[in-house]
C-alpha cells in the first residue's frame, strides 16, 4: 500500500467509526515512515474533518459521530508517542485538555455529548463528566487533568444558574484566569454567556469548536 | 405495587452497561439493524406516510426493540429487561378512554384510531416554556380561555420573587407549588376550575414534583409528566415520580423526547426508538397516556419534514397495533408574532389530528422563551378540528403540509432562529387579547388556509 493509500485508509477508518482499522492503519503508517503529523492532519483530522461536516448537512448522525470519536481516540494511542513534542510547534489541538460536563441537576446528555465527539474530532483531548455533574467535581477534574478549557451544557434553564455558580467558584478560588469557560444549551445565549461571565457560547457543535480554536488562540 | 417494586428492583440486579456502551452498542446498533430487517424508509415528500405496512412495519421494529433491550437506568448503570409477557400486559393494560379534570370542566382522553368519528382534544399551553413570574397568569388565562381547549399545561417558572429557580434546589420546590397555585388561579377567573392540568412543568427533578402532590396543587385528576431519558433510559428521579404518583393515585404522562438524528440515526430509526419508548413506559412509567415529542437533532422543532413523519407513523403505529392515548406536542422553531409560527402550527396540527393522536401546544420557538401565546393554541385546535370534519385522508394530510412547508422551512437556516416577539409584546396584559398585530397576522393565515381549501 502506498502512503497516500495509507493515509486515505485512516481517514476513511475514521469515518467508518471503525476503531480497530483506524489504529491498525495508523501502526502501519507509521511502521512504513511516514511522518506521525501527516497522519494526524491528512489521516485522522481529515477523516474527523469530513464526519463533521456530515453531520451538519444532516447526511451523518449522532452514532456516526460518536463512532468516529471512538476511532480517533483509538488511533490517538497509537500516534500519541511518535507525536510527542511536535504537537505545540506544528499548532496542532493535540494535547490541549477540555473538561466538559452538563452542570448538576441538568441529565440532558445529548447536546454535551454532539460538542464533545466534535471536540473530539477536531483533536482536543476532551474529558467527558457526563450528566448532573457537581461544580467541585468540575473543578477538582480540570485542575487535576490540568485541562484548559471548561465546557459546560445544561438544556434546563432552571439548571444554568449553576454555570454561574461554577464561574464564581473559579474566582473566589483564584483560579478564573487558569480556564476558559463555554457554556452551551437550548436556552443560553451570548448575552447570558456574557453575564455570568464565561468566555463565549455557540450555537452549534461546530461553532463550538470553532469558538474553542479561537479562543485558545488568543489565550 | 409489588409488581412494580419488583421491577424497580431490577435496577439493582440487571446487567452492567456503560452509559456509553448502552447508547452505542445496544441503541444505537440495534435500531441500525431492525431499520434494515424491516426496510423501512422515509422520502421528504412524503411527510405524512400514506402506507399501513410500513406504519406496521414500524411497530414490529419497535416492539422487538423494546423486548430485545428492556430499559437502561442511569442511576445503577443496569439494564432493566422486561418480558415479553409485561410488555403484552403493558399494551393490554393501557387505558383506552382517561378521565381528566372534574365536574363540568372534565373531559375524556380516548384512544385514537385513523379516521376516528369523534374528535381529538387539545392541552393548551407552552409545556416548558420559561416565563417570568409576573407574566404566568397572563400566559395561561391566554390559552385556557380559548373554547376550543379542553386541558392545560403551562411553562416554567425560572424565577419567584426574584430569585431564580435551581433544579434540585429548595426554591424548585417553591417553583412548582407557586406555578400549580398561578394555573389554578387561572382556570377560576375563566371559570373551568374543574379543568384537568398537565402539571408540575417547574419540576424537573423529583423535589417539585412529590411536594406538589398534594390536593391543593396537583389533583387526581390531574398528570404530571414521567420522562424517559433519551434514549430508553430511566433514573431513580423519575422512578420517584412514579412510586409517588402510584400510591397517591394521579395520572402518569410518559414523555420521550426522541431526537430525530439522534441514537436511533435518521427518521425511521426514530420512529423504532420511539415506538420501543412507549412500549416500556406502559410498564417502567406506568403511564396513563403517552407525549409524543419527537424532536429535531439540530432544529429542535417538531415541525421539520423528518419530525412531522416520525409523529405520523408512530401515531398511526399505534393506532393499527396497539391502540393507546397519545398527545403530540407541538414546539415550532418560531415565536409569537411571527407568521411562520402559525404556519408551522397549522402543519402540525394536521398531521398529529389526522395520525391519530390528541394534540398539545405549542412550545413556540423552540420552547426556550417566553414567547408563546393563547392565539397560536387557538389556530392549533380550529386546523385540527378542520381536518377532522372534512374527514382528511392521510394523502390529502400529506398533500396539506407540502403546501405549508415552504412558507416556513426557511426558519431552520435563520442564524439567529425566529424567536419572535414575547407573551407581553404580543397580548394586551389588561384584557389579556392579542394585540392588533398578532390578531391581524392569525386573521391573515387562517383566511389563506380558507381560501387553500380547509374548511375552518
Amino acid at each position: 500500500m502506498t502512503d497516500n493509500e495509507l493515509i486515505a485508509q485512516i481517514a476513511q477508518a475514521v469515518m467508518d467509526g471503525e476503531a480497530g482499522i483506524a489504529q491498525d492503519a495508523t501502526r502501519q503508517a507509521l511502521e512504513a515512515g511516514i511522518d506521525p503529523l501527516r497522519i494526524l492532519n491528512e489521516g485522522l483530522m481529515a477523516g474527523s474533518d469530513e464526519v463533521g461536516k456530515r453531520f451538519e448537512s444532516g447526511e451523518y448522525f449522532l452514532p456516526e459521530l460518536m463512532l468516529a470519536g471512538r476511532a480517533l481516540k483509538a488511533a490517538m494511542e497509537i500516534l500519541n508517542p511518535s507525536l510527542a513534542g511536535r504537537i505545540q510547534s506544528a499548532d496542532s489541538q493535540g494535547g490541549m485538555r477540555v473538561v466538559i460536563a452538563t452542570i448538576q441537576t441538568d441529565i440532558h446528555d445529548i447536546g454535551k455529548n454532539i460538542v464533545a465527539s466534535m471536540l473530539t474530532a477536531a483533536g482536543y483531548d476532551v474529558m467527558d463528566l457526563g450528566v448532573d455533574v457537581p461544580l467541585k467535581t468540575i473543578l477538582d477534574k480540570a485542575e487535576e487533568v490540568g485541562a484548559k478549557v471548561i465546557a459546560l451544557s445544561a438544556l434546563l434553564t432552571t439548571s444554568m444558574p449553576y454555570m454561574k455558580d461554577l464561574v464564581n467558584l473559579l474566582e473566589v478560588r483564584g483560579l478564573r484566569q487558569k480556564y476558559i469557560v463555554v457554556v452551551g444549551g437550548a436556552s443560553v445565549t451570548e448575552i447570558w454567556a456574557r453575564e455570568i461571565g464565561s468566555d463565549g457560547t455557540a450555537r452549534n457543535a461546530a461553532q463550538a469548536v470553532t469558538l474553542v480554536r479561537n479562543l485558545l488562540k488568543a489565550s | 405495587m409489588t409488581d412494580y417494586l419488583e421491577i424497580l428492583e431490577r435496577s439493582n440486579t440487571g446487567e452492567y452497561i456503560t452509559e456509553e456502551n448502552w447508547d452505542l452498542e445496544k441503541v444505537a446498533a440495534t435500531a441500525r439493524r431492525l431499520v434494515k430487517k424491516y426496510a423501512l424508509h422515509w422520502d421528504r415528500n412524503q411527510v405524512v406516510s400514506d402506507d399501513p405496512s410500513l406504519a406496521d412495519a414500524v411497530y414490529q421494529a419497535g416492539y422487538e426493540m423494546a423486548l430485545e433491550l428492556g430499559v437502561y437506568c442511569r442511576s445503577t448503570e443496569r439494564i432493566i429487561p422486561l418480558t415479553q409477557a409485561e410488555i403484552d400486559a403493558g399494551i393490554t393494560n393501557t387505558p383506552q378512554t382517561l378521565v381528566m379534570g372534574e365536574g363540568k370542566d372534565a373531559r375524556t382522553l380516548y384512544a385514537r384510531k385513523l379516521g376516528d368519528e369523534r374528535p381529538p382534544l387539545f392541552f393548551g399551553g407552552p409545556p416548558g416554556n420559561p416565563i417570568p413570574q409576573h407574566l404566568l397568569l397572563p400566559n395561561v388565562i391566554s390559552y385556557v380561555q380559548e373554547p376550543l381547549i379542553d386541558l392545560a399545561t403551562c411553562g416554567t417558572l425560572t424565577e419567584v420573587n426574584g430569585f431564580a429557580v435551581r433544579t434540585g434546589h429548595p426554591m424548585e420546590i417553591v417553583a412548582t407549588r407557586l406555578e400549580s397555585q398561578i394555573v389554578h388561579a387561572a382556570l377560576d377567573k375563566v371559570g373551568r376550575p374543574g379543568m384537568g392540568v398537565l402539571g408540575a412543568q417547574s419540576s424537573v427533578s423529583e423535589l417539585g414534583n412529590l411536594a406538589a402532590t398534594q390536593p391543593r396543587y396537583l389533583r387526581r385528576c390531574d398528570s404530571h409528566l414521567v420522562p424517559l431519558l433519551n434514549e430508553l433510559k430511566i433514573d431513580n428521579r423519575n422512578f420517584s415520580r412514579v412510586v409517588n404518583s402510584l400510591d397517591y393515585g394521579m395520572i402518569n404522562a410518559s414523555l420521550a423526547c426522541v431526537i430525530v438524528g439522534g441514537l436511533g440515526g435518521g427518521a425511521p430509526g426514530s420512529a423504532v426508538v420511539t415506538v420501543a419508548s412507549f412500549l416500556v413506559a406502559n410498564v417502567i412509567c406506568r403511564a396513563g397516556y403517552h407525549l409524543l415529542h419527537p424532536i429535531h437533532v439540530r432544529h429542535v422543532a417538531t415541525s421539520t419534514r423528518d419530525v412531522l413523519w416520525v409523529t405520523g407513523i408512530v401515531g398511526q403505529a399505534f393506532a393499527s397495533n396497539a391502540p393507546s392515548i397519545i398527545v403530540a406536542d407541538i414546539y415550532p422553531k418560531s415565536g409569537t408574532g411571527t407568521i411562520e409560527l402559525l404556519y408551522e402550527t397549522a402543519a402540525n396540527a394536521i398531521v398529529n389530528s389526522v395520525t391519530a393522536s390528541h394534540l398539545e401546544g405549542c412550545g413556540s420557538a423552540d420552547g426556550a422563551l417566553p414567547n408563546c401565546s393563547g392565539l397560536e393554541a387557538r389556530l392549533m385546535a380550529e386546523v385540527a378540528l378542520a381536518a377532522h370534519r372534512s374527514k382528511m385522508t392521510l394523502s390529502e394530510a400529506n398533500q396539506w403540509v407540502l403546501k405549508l412547508l415552504p412558507l416556513y422551512e426557511h426558519v431552520f437556516t435563520l442564524e439567529e432562529g425566529n424567536p419572535g416577539l414575547p407573551f407581553d409584546q404580543v397580548y394586551d396584559l389588561s384584557s389579556i387579547q392579542p394585540r392588533d398585530s398578532w390578531l391581524k397576522l392569525y386573521d391573515q393565515v387562517k383566511s389563506e388556509l380558507k381560501t387553500m381549501g380547509l374548511p375552518l
